[in-house]
Formats: structure tokens, sequence, C-alpha cells
């Protein structure tokens, strides 16, 4: 066991690695796994997955909390039978209900699995990339651009280190970390300590390593993070559940006095008034509709899982299915992303080393065991690499760095050669050139006459018609001085182009035209010029109605913004800020936004969009702030996603559409009903067994297949199309049950209140109300003719037709008797085969006229 | 108990779920009407409300059907209505269906 001491910032790295009994070389595998088991491993406490608690949740239902109490009440007034059905009842719907939720939570652990946060360690002297939840105290870990920090570590060596504390701080400029030693006295905060490394702290520039400190709940995010929990908004969804379930509970509680006030009014037992109020109360209550939400959810994400699309926040995906927008950079999704130094040259295409040399100089790509950071910059490197190129940097030592930022899109540096300073400028073309006052022609540096000026602006518009990236390199001799600034980056001398290439992807249109068929628009959000980011849309023919660019997007007022988002297609040179502003505009204007986006920059935007997508490649940062990860950047990986998404915000509204209008009728008929007849219509026990069978039938809803029309287009919440549709549908249910009132009553003869008229009553309308509420699932989950022109899913067929069996036999068997059912004659299931095939097709024609004039 | 007559009772019942079907019909047509600014009374408009309204008007037909038969109280005239009640609904619908198919083939005049 390591003795854990507070101030290894004031300590040699080398004794920082003699305290923790490590190396250079890192741990060794076996010891690795002995911390392991003694340190736990590195993650945050957060609620772990528990069957137990997945048990109880199931006893925080407001329905199962009536029940327990029906079954008291029951149990306390000698109502022993009742009680006991009650309790099975309880037992049923908790057993259901955690089957379901168990496999639905576990389903989510494992996808979740899939988007691990990586670390680079090394071990037994060798570099691998393991999940950062297995880095223990002593482990030797790397750092690159985009990486989060996984663990509190004290820094062994920096190169350009820089790091975003934001998270802790609260700072978001950047802060440089180094290796050296600090002389702090106390106890210091975070922000003095620059030789550490703090978990979850984004590296936003140059490269390094550390030696891990502390690891999970020690380490300082740890301490603070149930501070820092950011929730996302609760989702236009969700709130729509929430106030439907709202309207339900205060609809339900109303009836529930009512029903109960009336029949201790007409002098039935309180008891008996009390138990059947609550019963038609549960009956109504769509309590099945949290497990419905999270098993359509749960079984969708899996399902996406297959179309490679790996869903973080489940409550996203009906978002993910709504979405209209979808903003995304050009890179990856519409070129192939493999980013290639085509090319270099000067002005008079004389292919010059010093292009290569010093943009290698310039360059803020983090050359390791891997390279990575800027695309362009790694292409640098890896031609250098595969022409032997590199060697030509050995005479140059690093002076100074003034790192890129997006307003500049511009980087220098300055070297030394021979004693001879020098200042190095790379970035986008018009960005140096305003820079330049010379150019370099023919190996003589000239001053940049109107001439010159144009042929530079011509050889740059040609590039970029062809849709060639390029970033222009420039330098000048500079004198020696302390520190060197942005100032500095002046009367440069142009030296040449660098030429990249990044091919259009084949799918590119065919994706985007299946977007836009889908009701999606996708706007392009990039750093690059307008010229080529057009000729990519020209090349793959995806129409572009307007460009704007970042300096013009800057001029334009918060009003003229929200009106430019809606005609334009391309956003070119824009910067981090200016794609959030972007999505903001898009949010207000009433739309739902998704953004697709993998680099360190993304996150806020990330988290600004209502679906924020990423990929599997993507740096940390970003695949943390997404909702959904892709695990190929594709949009016909993106737009299988939003198909899986439409399915389930599909499903889900079925179970709604159909619980309103079945339910409904149902209870109102029965609590009328108890009102005139001598008897209750139904017992208690028979409300809740009816209620339980049901539940049962509408389990495999989420796995029901999906009309084509349901997935075309994006359709949001509706509140008040379910208020219609309730108000519509919820009366055939009931005009059916007084049908069948009227048979039992008037054509059976169960008027008279002797105990057999009464179980032929019940039992008849028992089995009417059951057919009618299972069957109309069929005719209510689609637009088209049902079974002819749309096919339920397998499992919906059997285990609804398997429930009609069940409930239709239950009245001729032993629980039937111990209900209170009957056999029921022969002359009844005539007419009630007769009777529910016209309630179906009176449901189907009312459903034509409906959609007529109820679009949704 | 209540001292009105069951069959009262049960009439003033099924004809209120009935009622109140058709007024929700109506709403709702009415409510789209408003929307779609058609609210002229044409001697072609008053056609098509009389023909978009067979919904309704099957439905007023159920409720005297149902009524009589249970008055009666004979299983087989109820089972016989029924019958009929049916095939008229699997005309409107074989109707509409080719009517929306129709539709979908001719080009959209909006």
């Amino acid at each position: 066991m390591i003795v854990p001491r507070r101030d290894y910032w004031s300590i040699h790295p080398s004794s920082v690695y003699q305290a923790f009994e490590t190396s250079e070389n890192g741990l060794s595998e076996q010891e690795a796994q002995r911390r392991l088991r003694t340190y736990g491993h590195n993650e945050l406490p957060r609620p772990r997955f528990s069957g137990v608690r997945v048990l109880l949740r199931q006893f925080r239902n407001l329905m199962v909390v009536i029940l327990i109490a029906c079954a008291i009440i029951a149990g306390f007034f000698a109502e022993l039978k009742q009680s006991i059905m009650i309790l099975s009842m309880i037992a049923l719907s908790v057993i259901l209900g955690f089957y379901n939720e168990y496999k639905a939570e576990k389903i989510v652990v494992d996808l979740r699995q899939n988007v691990s946060i990586k670390a680079v360690v090394t071990r037994d002297g060798k570099p691998s990339e393991i999940d950062s939840r297995l880095l223990v105290p002593g482990d030797v870990v790397s750092v690159y651009v985009g990486d989060i920090v996984p663990s509190d570590m004290r820094v062994v060596h920096s190169k350009d280190l820089q790091v975003n504390e934001a998270v802790l701080t609260g700072e978001s400029f950047p802060v440089e970390k180094t290796s050296n030693l600090l002389d702090i006295e106390g106890q210091p905060a975070p922000q003095q300590l620059t030789n550490y490394l703090f978990m979850g702290t984004v590296v936003v520039h140059g490269d390094g390593r550390g030696v891990v400190v502390s690891t999970g709940k020690n380490t300082e995010f740890g301490a603070i993070s149930r501070s820092l929990a950011r929730s996302h908004p609760e989702t236009e969804f969700q709130k729509g559940v929430k106030m439907y379930g709202k309207m339900l509970l205060t609809l339900t509680f109303v009836l529930a006095i009512g029903i109960f006030s009336l029949n201790a009014i007409i002098g039935r037992s309180l008891i008996d008034a009390l138990l059947f109020a609550l019963a038609v109360a549960i009956g109504l209550v769509p309590e099945l509709m949290p497990a419905i939400v999270t098993i359509s959810l749960s079984t969708g994400a899996q399902r996406m899982a297959k179309v490679k699309t790996i869903v973080k926040r489940l409550v996203s995906i009906e978002d993910f299915g709504n979405m209209d927008i979808l903003c995304t950079d050009k890179t990856g999704t519409l070129t192939e992303g493999k980013i290639v130094l085509e090319d270099y040259s000067t002005l008079h295409e004389i292919k010059d080393p010093r292009i290569i040399t010093y943009s290698l100089l310039c360059n803020a790509a983090v050359v390791g065991e891997r390279i990575s950071g800027n695309p362009m910059d790694a292409a640098i490197w890896q031609y250098a690499i595969e022409k032997g190129e590199v060697e030509s940097t050995k005479p140059y030592i690093k002076i100074d760095e003034m790192p890129f930022y997006y307003q500049r899109r511009m980087m220098s540096v300055v070297v030394r050669k021979d004693g001879e300073l020098t200042i190095i400028a790379k970035g986008a073309p018009e960005s140096v050139l305003s820079k330049c006052t010379h150019a370099e022609m023919m190996g003589k540096s000239e001053p940049i006459s109107t001439d010159i000026s144009l042929s530079i602006h011509d050889k740059f518009l040609d590039l970029s018609q062809q849709g060639y990236r390029s970033i222009a390199v420039a330098y000048r001799s500079i004198e020696s001085k302390t520190s060197y600034s942005v100032e500095d980056e002046r009367d440069l001398a142009l030296l040449g182009f660098l030429v990249f290439t990044d091919p259009p992807k084949k799918d590119a249109n065919q994706a985007v035209t299946k977007l836009k068929e889908m009701g999606v628009d996708v706007k392009i959000l990039t750093g690059d010029n307008e010229l080529v980011a057009r000729k990519i849309c020209d090349d793959l023919k995806i129409p572009v109605k307007r460009v704007v660019g970042g300096s013009e997007l800057t001029e334009m007022s918060s009003t003229q913004i929200k009106a430019a988002v809606e005609e334009t297609t391309i956003f070119a040179r824009i910067t981090p800020e200016q794609k959030l502003d972007i999505i903001k505009a898009l949010k207000a204007n009433g739309h739902v936004v998704g953004f697709m986006g993998d680099g360190v920059n993304d996150a806020p935007a990330l988290y600004e969009a209502d679906v924020g997508t990423s990929v599997d490649t993507a740096v940390d940062v970003s695949k943390e702030a997404a909702d959904i990860v892709l695990l190929e950047k594709d949009l016909l990986v993106l737009a299988n996603g939003i198909e899986e998404g439409r399915k389930i915000f599909g499903n889900t509204t079925k179970y709604i559409l159909m619980g309103t209008s079945s339910n409904f009728g149902n209870m109102f008929s029965a609590a009328a009903a108890s009102v005139f007849l001598p008897f209750l219509p139904m017992l208690p026990m028979q409300i809740l067994f009816m209620n339980l069978l049901y539940d049962v039938a509408n389990m495999t809803l989420p796995t029901d297949n999906v009309d084509e029309e349901y997935t075309r287009w994006p359709k949001g919440w509706d509140i008040g199309f379910v208020r219609k549709f309730t108000l519509f549908f919820g009366p055939f249910s009931s005009l059916y049950d007084f049908l069948t009132y009227g048979i039992m009553l008037f054509i059976f003869g169960a008027y008279v209140a002797t105990p057999s008229a009464t179980a032929l009553f019940q039992s008849g309308w028992f089995v009417e109300s059951f057919w009618t509420e299972v069957l109309v699932i069929f005719v209510i989950r689609t637009r088209r003719i049902p079974f002819l022109s749309s096919r339920p899913g397998k499992w919906l067929t059997v285990l609804t037709l398997s429930a009609v069996a069940f409930g239709t036999i239950v009245p001729f068997t032993v629980l039937g008797g111990f209900l209170g059912f009957t056999a029921l004659p022969a002359q009844y299931w005539v007419l009630l085969i007769l009777m529910v095939a016209t309630y179906l097709l009176l449901v189907d024609a009312g459903k034509v006229f409906f959609y007529k004039i109820c679009k949704f | 108990m209540l001292n009105l007559d069951l069959f009262v009772w049960w009439v003033i019942n099924i004809s209120w779920s009935i009622v109140f079907l058709i007024a929700v019909s109506i709403y709702l047509y009415g409510n789209s009407r408003t929307r779609r600014k058609e609210s002229n009374q044409t001697a072609a408009n008053r056609i098509r409300l009389g023909k978009d309204f067979v919904f309704v008007w099957i439905l007023l037909g159920l409720l005297v059907f149902y009524i009589a038969s249970v008055n009666i109280g004979s299983a087989v005239l109820f089972a016989a209505g029924n019958i009929v009640v049916e095939i008229i609904l699997i005309v409107y619908l074989m109707k509409s269906m080719h009517e929306k198919s129709e539709q979908t083939a001719s080009p959209r005049s909006k």
C-alpha cells in the first residue's frame, strides 16, 4: 500500500516515480491488477445498476400503493378473497414491471460500455490504450489534444501542454502545464498546481505524460462531482408525457371521488363503493406507461446499436426521431474524412522543400505513439514521414509559439537555426496574407504589388474552386527578444501553399437526399472557405440555397441570424462560438436541432443541440458531451438511427392513444352503470384482473412494426392531438359497453339482482370489455387497413391473441369461479363475435373520418 | 336503488355516448373546416358535408337499431342487424380506400 502524501507538486518527477513504486516504464501488469483490487476502479460514485433497486422502485408506483391500500382495506373488512386476489395482482404486476425494467436497464448499461473513455497507459514499458476505469495510482499515462484527463496526475513530461480546467475552476482560458517543481506552502487551489493534471479537464494543446496520484472519488473532480453534475433539460416528449400523466391523474382522482360518493349516496356498502372506485381509478391510469416508454427506448437503443448508433442518453431517442435540422461539419460526412497533403509549391509552382520544413516546425500535431491533433497538421507529418523529410527540421530549435485560435485562423513559431531567428506563420491563406508585405518570387523576396496580389488571389481561388483545401506558409527574420506575441506576425514574406485533398464521399448525396426525404434539412457548418464547401456540394449535387461566411455572421443582429439560418445551407469559415449561435437561432425558430461534431471545440454545440451526435473516433470531450455516438461517421448511419428513433416514438404514442381510447371508455361506462344497476357491473377484483391481463397483452407493443408514414416525417409530441383522439375514440368503447349491458339485462335476463344473474352479467361484460379493449390495438396501431395493408408485429399478435384466448376461457375455469365469473351461454358468444366485429369495423370507419379531419 | 326503470336508464346512457360521439365529430369537423378556411356554404360544400358525414349517419342508424332490437329482446334480430351494419361499414371502408388510392394516384392540385 502506498503511503499517500499531498505535496507531489513540490518533488522532482523521479521522486514521484519512487513514491509510487513505479518508473518511466510504468507499472507491471501484475502490479496494476493488484492495485486495482486495492484501490478499486477509477470511476466516480454513481448509482450502480442493481436488481434490488429496480425491484424496490416497483413499490414506488402510486398504483401499487393504492392496490396495497385496497388489499388492507378489504382484509380489514373480512373481504379475504378480495384481499388475496389484490395481493396476487400486486405480486404479478411487480414481477412483470421488475422483469421488464431490469432487462431494459441492463441493455442501457451494456450499451454505455461501448463508448467508454480510453487512456494511453505505459505498463511493462509498452504503451497501450485501456479503459480509463482500469487506471490505478502509479500508472504512467500519456495525454493528447482532445483527451479528457482520466485521473489526477503529476506531470512528469510535457510538450506545449495546455489544459482547459473550466470544469473545476470556471476559467475557460487554457492553462499551461509543465513538469516544473512548485514551491507552495499549505493547501494549494487546483489552479495553482501547474504541474498537475486533474480528472475531467480537457487537453486543448500539446501533449504530456503524468503519474496517476489519485483515482475515482479521491480525485479533485470526484470531491466536487455532485455539485458539477450537469443535468440535461427535459425533452419535449418528456414534458408532454408528464403533462399527459398529470391530466390523467387529475381526471382519475375526480372520477374516483365521484364514483365513491354516488355509490355511497345510493346506499351501496361503503367498502364496496370504495373498492370499486379505487379499482376503476386503477383501470383508468395507464400505469404501464413508464415501463412501456422504458422498454420502447431500451429495445430501440439495442436495435439502434445494431445499425452502429450507440445511445448514451435514452430520452434523446425521441428527439432524435423528431429532429428536423441536422448541423454537421463536412469532413467525414460529405467527404471521406481522409485528409492527405497532395502537393506544395511556391507561387511559381516550384516545390520548395522549406515549405515542408517550415510547416513541420509550425505545427500543432502531436507525434508520439500516434499522430493526433489538427488533421491537416497530422497530414503534413504523415507526408514528411513517408517522404523521409522529417530530418530537415533537426537543425532548428523552437523558441516560442503563438498557438492556433479560431479567431486568427493561423499559428506561428519562432525558431533558431545557426544563431538566426525566424518567425514562421502558417494558416488560412486570407489570414496569413493579411500579415504579408512580401512574397517570395523565384527565390527573391519582393514587395506584394497589385499584380502579385492578384496572382496570389487567383491561385488561391483556383485551388478552392477545384475543391482543394489550402494553407499558406510565410516567414521573416526576427530579432531576439525575451518573449514573442501575435504582434510579431507582421511584414511576413509569403513562401508558398500546401494543398490538401479530402475526396467527396460517394454515398453522401444519397444520405443527404434520404435525410431530406425524411424531413431533415442538412446544414453544413465548416471551418473551410466558402468555395471549397460549395465545390464539395456541387460535386455531390447537393443543392445550396445560400452560403454565409463567419465574418458576415459576425455583422448580423440576432434577428438577422434567425432569418439567415432558415435559408442557409453552408456556413463557411465559422468559429465554435458561431456554431453555438446558429444552433440557438434554429432552436429559437422552433426546430428540433441535431448537431454532429467530433472536435475539441464541438462540445458546447453538442450540449446546446437537442440531439448531440458524435462519433466513436472523436476526441473524448466530444463523445462525453454527445447524447448519441455513431460507430461510423456516416450520414447514412445517422439516417438509419433517425428511422429507429421514429419507430420508438411511434410505438410509445400507440400505447398512449390505445390507453385513452379503450381504457377510458370502459371505465366511464363502468362508473355510469354502477349508479343505475342494482349491483356492481364488475367486482373490483374483476377490474384488476382485466387490467393485469391488458397490461400483459401490451408488453410487446414496443416490438410492433411501424408503418412507413410514421417514420417518413418528424413528428413532435402533440397533446392537442391526444386530447382529440381521446374525445373521439373513448365513446366508442363506452357505446359497446352499454350495448353489452343491454344484451345481458334484456336479452339474457340479468336484470334481477340474484347472485347467478349478477355473475352472468359481470362475466358477459368482462369478456366483451376485454375483447374490445385488447383487439382494438390492431385497428388503432395503424392508419391503414389492419392486417391487409399493415401487418402487426409477430409478438404483439401472438401475445394479444393469447391474452384474448385466456380471458375467454377464464369464466369456465376454477380461477373464474374464484373471481366470481360464471359460464356464458352459446348464444352469447355468437352475439359477442358479431358485436365485436361491428365495433372494430366502426372504429376503423371512425379512424378514416378522424384522420381526414385531424392531421398528425 | 334509484326509482327509475332500468331500460330508460340504459337508453339514456347509450344515447348519451352516441350523441357525445356525434357532437365531437361535428366539433372536430368544424374545427378542421375553419382551419382550411372553406366555410363557404356552396351547394358543392353541402353535398360534401353529406358525404363526409356518412359515418355520423351510420352512428345514428346504429343507435336506433340497437335500442329497437334490445327493446324487442330478440337475439336473432340483433345478430341479423349487426351483419347488415357490418356490410355497410365494409362498403364504406372500401369506398374510402378506393378514394384514397385515387387521390394518391392523381397529381396534387394544391
